[in-house]
């Protein structure tokens, strides 16, 4: 599904150029739950960035479901971004002025769906994370997991080929980081792929495969034990998110 | 989208409401003082007859003092009226559609019975072609005939101001009323009418109404009548009877013609240059020849009818709104960068830069539509409240009027101006918010 | 100076342009139309303020329009007069052919030698034709000679043209110096009309206004002594202090009735016309100081908003400043600094402009140039408008805690 080939990204300042990422491969199947792992400054962030289509890169190829993504212009790649990616933050991320219905609505309002659509789409999300009981609540009145959790379904209630998540426990105590990760481990059961960027052991055992950045390149040192490197699904599996047609 | 975007701006300009406040003030308060400022200019220096501007014309003949030129400023400029003699005899032509010589007097307008106080009129001394040279609308009865001038007939025509006082808006045409003590018979009534400015008579300012009556011509002569107007004269001469008044070089009367085509032009202005060298033969119009015609545009240019107070004060204006539009770009840019990361998420999450662009054109919009309809209400009470800096005498209207009077094209041409601007200024700072790439913004530190 | 810190800040500063280039630009025209509009305005009320010589406040004007056909124009003026000068508190009341300060009136060419009128050394003139009382009803100083004798009145005649004047005449002293230069004292002299009829000084005003205050000679004015014809006629009164008011009331009770042959057209104070000839200034000076007020109340929020804005960008950034050393009042001092190169750049900005309107105004309304106290007072005043609009974000910042800087989120 996800295909990264030999990915270069440079940083160029006036005095400095930084390699933060040198001739990164890393194909990814539907189904897997993938932990990129490193110490800080490695290239997880950056890695993070040219896998969401946040930035782009300077040499090598990106493949997304067959579709290179190399020379895509703002529009598509926004629309790539909003059909085939779910973002997870650190910082939960949720607009702070609309209430946790209308937070999962935002990527769906890119789409051109209609108001039933939607409204099917982010009862059924919020039903998988559990927060269905705080539809209108605001983010001010939702505890750190809560916030995440929401996060959560706004990420997965437009049917993404993967969620990208950016060390979700990070913002959260270690009872609600259980739940984030149990959460995030019944989604995979349920076939959408994850990718996740941390640099904690605990949560990397939980994925299938890790993939260990130093320095902007893959390194064969695997510090971890990742749960079960065999796991890996084959073709389409059934999405949580599936419905019949309207 | 449109609706979720018009969801999202009100949702943001409520979060601030001070900014927001602070925001639409400042638009609204730059349309108020240009609207107002703008409606006043237009007051004075608009063309009141602009369909017709190609076909009438001021009459001007150099009378004047061979030693000295009437307008020191502008000597090539002739004296803006005529003598008698002169008027008189350039009305003998026939080649103009329509003629019209005159001048302002004053005279007491009273009703037989004495239940309504006289009224001290305005009164226009012309002769017949006025009403249709000029297009004055009629709502009763019309103007008189040539031969009304010649007479004179005891006819004349009132203002509607003057009809409603007398006659409380009443059909008065076929009543009589008396002019200075003697007895008129009311031919027409007019409706409400306000050429903005008084093109045909700027002698005395251009913050004027029309008058409020109108007698024919021929009553100047019958009635020894003096003109209310500017009475000036270069010679000295030894005046004493009003027949060597009317025969004197004193410059009293306005003349305008109509000439519908370029080549009853041509054969008029020769009319005027032959009857100039006639006169120069005869010892007469010493001044080189500079006998012009001039269309309603130029004579108000000419007249210097839009002062340089008036420029100051428009550009006064327009440097106000500059500072009110740049005052609230700032704002937008700093609020737009401000919430950056909220808007670095939307990105992540799917928007375009022409999407985040557009949503934030829409906020953009909404400040100033509210701003621009702020504006003209407040431009509104502006004006009304230059209406109470102009009248000195609360029953002396005057040309406080022009002042009030807000046409439908000044309330579109502002309303337009002030979405142009508002959007334009709201342009730069939505077009940088959409630039920002989503990236940065994710790891806010 | 390096405490100052004057380059960091202007490369921050230029780094996170197109925000202080907007206020500045806002700062240039703030003071270009600052300097201008107190140029302006102090030329205007200068104006309004000059003494035009007359006692105005006590001053009223009536207005008799006669119409009936026969109408006796002698008697009527003389019953009235005499109904006016009976009523206690009148000083004075005078028939006048013209209304000083009321934009309308007459003049012509006056010059000091017989002969044919030279336009290169004419002297015009206001006049105004007034009986015995018109002196003394104007409220005028005479710094030489006499008022008119009643004998010296020419009553109306039937034939009368509108040059004449009469054979004395008293002029003020600008007149009197327009057609004497050279003489100290023109008091006695005789000088000529257009129709070559001598005109002696018999007294010299100290100073009076004319009927259009616009007219650079305005200060040129004539009284003669005769009767005009008319069947309209204009009388000039004047009153004790504070008793005006209620005399304009009794003329109009006395004189609205009294004659069914004319028609009392309106008693008004002088201050009337005074007001309506200076009303176009009086309100340009309005104006400009409401717009030039609410243009710079804008800009001075605009300043406030900008360093608003970019206190609450750099949070983290200040409270490091204070976790290494920095004082609150070095913060402040930043935050000024900062904020002094926005307005300075602006005011440079605006010299320019403010020097060019200042001469297109010398010039459109022939003023003496824009004094360059205007400008210094300008940029001043725009400095500290500057200081005080982003005070209140500078003592924010200062407030800010030096904690700040070592939470992560």
């Amino acid at each position: 599904m996800l295909e990264m080939h030999g990915i270069s990204k440079i940083y160029r300042t006036d005095l400095i150029e930084t390699h933060a990422l040198r001739d990164f491969s890393l194909k990814v199947g539907d189904g897997e739950f993938v932990a990129v792992t490193g110490p800080s400054g490695s290239g997880k962030t950056t890695f993070m960035n040219v896998a969401g289509l946040l930035e782009n890169f300077d040499t090598g190829s990106y493949r997304l479901d067959g579709e290179d993504v190399s020379r895509l212009s703002d529009e598509a790649r926004s629309k790539l971004r909003n059909e085939k990616i779910g973002f997870i933050f650190q910082s939960f991320n949720l607009i702070p002025d609309l209430d946790v219905f209308d937070n999962v609505d935002v990527p769906l309002r890119y789409r051109r769906l209609t108001k039933k659509d939607r409204e099917q789409r982010i009862r059924s999300a919020l039903d998988v994370v559990g927060l269905s009981s705080r539809m209108h609540h605001m983010p001010s009145q939702l505890s750190g997991g809560q916030q995440q959790r929401a996060a959560i379904a706004r990420a997965l209630a437009g049917d993404p080929r993967f969620l990208l998540a950016d060390e979700p426990t990070g913002n959260v105590d270690s009872l609600m980081a259980r739940q984030v990760m149990d959460l995030l481990e019944q989604i995979n059961e349920m076939g959408t792929t994850v990718i996740m960027v941390t640099h904690d052991p605990e949560l990397a055992r939980r994925a299938h495969r890790n993939v260990h950045i130093v320095d902007g390149q893959i390194s064969d040192f695997k510090p971890y034990e990742p749960r079960d490197e065999s796991l890996l699904s084959s073709g389409a599996a059934a999405s949580p998110m599936a419905m019949s047609p309207a | 989208m449109f609706g979720y975007y018009l969801q999202l701006a009100f949702r943001n300009l409520r979060r601030n409401p001070g900014l927001t406040a602070l925001m639409i003030g400042a638009v609204a308060l730059g349309i108020a003082v240009c609207v107002m400022t703008l409606t006043m200019y237009r007051a004075m220096s608009g063309n009141p007859i602009w369909w017709k501007n190609d076909v009438l014309y001021a009459v001007t003949l150099d009378s004047w003092d061979p030693k000295d030129p009437y307008n020191e400023d502008r000597p090539e400029l002739a004296p803006w009226q005529l003598t008698y003699r002169d008027a008189t005899a350039l009305m003998e032509s026939d080649i103009p559609k329509r003629k019209v010589i005159m001048h302002k007097s004053i005279g007491v307008l009273a009703l037989d019975g004495q239940s309504i106080k006289p009224e001290r009129a305005l009164t226009r001394v012309t002769t017949s072609d006025f009403f249709s040279s000029f297009d004055v609308p009629f709502k009763y009865g019309g103007g008189w005939a040539a031969s009304a001038d010649r007479g004179p007939e005891p006819v004349i025509v009132l203002s509607e101001k003057m009809n409603n006082k007398f006659f409380n808006g009443e059909n008065s045409v076929g009543r009589r009323i008396h002019w200075d003590d003697r007895v008129f018979r009311i031919v027409g009534v007019l409706d409400h009418w306000l050429p903005l400015p008084v093109f045909y008579d700027v002698n005395n300012g251009s913050l004027e109404e029309p008058e409020d009556v109108y007698i024919p011509f021929g009553w100047s002569v019958a009635l020894e009548l003096n003109s209310a107007g500017n009475t000036q004269g270069w010679k000295p001469e030894d005046i004493t009877t009003y027949q060597e008044f009317l025969a004197s070089e004193t410059i009293w009367i306005q003349m305008w013609v109509e000439l519908p085509d370029a080549a009853s032009q041509q054969r008029f202005q020769a009319f005027i240059d032959n009857y100039a060298s006639r006169q120069k033969q005869a010892g007469r119009f010493q001044r080189p020849l500079n006998n012009r015609l001039t269309k309603v545009d130029q004579w108000l240019i000419d007249n210097e009818v839009v002062e340089n107070d008036d420029r100051v004060l428009v550009g006064l204006a327009f440097a106000f709104l500059a500072v009110c539009l740049l005052n609230t770009v700032g704002l937008l840019l700093a609020k737009f960068l401000n919430n950056a990361a909220i808007t670095g998420v939307r990105r992540a999450l799917g928007a375009s830069r022409r999407q985040v662009f557009f949503q934030h054109l829409v906020e953009v919009g909404v400040i100033s539509s509210i701003g621009a309809l702020l504006g003209l209400a407040i431009g509104g009470l502006f004006l009304m409240g230059l209406r109470a800096l102009y009248a000195i005498d609360p029953t002396d209207a005057g040309g406080t009027q022009a002042l009030a009077h807000v046409d439908v094209t000044s309330v579109v041409t502002a309303l337009a101006l002030a979405l142009f601007a508002t959007l334009a200024a709201g342009l730069y700072p939505a077009w940088r918010i959409g630039r920002i790439p989503p990236a940065i913004y994710l790891k806010a530190q | 100076m390096t405490a100052w810190n004057l380059r960091p800040i202007a490369s921050a500063l230029w780094r996170n342009r197109t925000g202080a280039m907007l206020v500045a630009i806002q700062i240039a025209i703030g003071l270009a139309v600052l300097v201008n509009a107190v140029y302006v305005v102090k030329q205007r009320v200068d104006k309004i303020n000059r003494p035009n010589g007359m006692d105005v406040e006590n001053m009223i004007v009536v207005a008799s329009a006669g119409f009936a056909k026969d109408f006796d124009y002698e008697a009527s003026w003389r019953e009235d007069l005499a109904v006016i000068r009976g009523l206690p508190g009148v000083k004075a009341a005078s028939l006048v052919s013209n209304i000083p300060l009321s934009g309308g009136g007459s003049s012509s060419g006056y010059q000091a030698e017989p002969g044919e009128i030279n336009p290169e050394t004419v002297v015009e003139a206001n006049t105004f034709a007034v009986d015995e009382q018109g002196v003394a009803a104007l409220g005028i100083t005479l710094s030489a000679g006499r008022a008119f004798e009643a004998h010296e009145i020419i009553p109306q005649r039937e034939a009368e043209g509108d040059w004449e004047t009469a054979p004395q005449a008293i002029v003020t002293q600008a007149l009197a110096k327009a057609l004497f230069p050279k003489d100290r004292d023109a008091l006695g002299k005789t000088f000529y009309d257009g129709l070559n009829e001598p005109i002696t000084i018999v007294g010299i005003i100290e100073n009076m206004h004319g009927s259009w205050v616009g007219w650079d000679k305005v200060d040129q004015v004539m009284l003669f002594p005769r009767i005009k014809k008319a069947p309209n006629a204009v009388y000039l009164v004047r009153t004790e202090p504070g008793r005006r008011d209620a005399i304009m009331r009794t003329i109009e009770e006395r004189l609205g009735t009294s004659n069914p042959g004319r028609l009392l057209r309106w008693v008004r104070p002088l201050t009337y016309f005074e007001r309506q000839s200076y009303l176009n200034d009086r309100n340009m000076a309005i104006f400009l100081v409401s717009v030039t007020s609410a243009l710079l109340a804008i800009t001075a929020l605009g300043i406030f908003g900008l360093a608003t804005f970019n206190v609450s960008t750099r949070i983290r950034q200040i409270g490091t400043r204070r976790a290494v050393g920095a004082r609150k009042l070095d913060i402040v001092r930043h935050f000024l600094v900062e904020n002094w190169m926005v307005t300075t750049a602006g005011i440079v900005a605006g010299c320019g402009a403010a020097l060019g309107v200042g001469y297109w105004i010398s010039v459109e309304y022939e003023l003496p140039r824009l004094d360059l106290y205007y400008l210094v007072g300008g940029v001043l005043g725009i400095w500290l408008i500057g200081i005080f609009a982003a005070l209140q974000p500078a003592r924010r910042a200062s407030a800010i805690s030096p904690a700040v800087a070592s939470r992560t989120v």
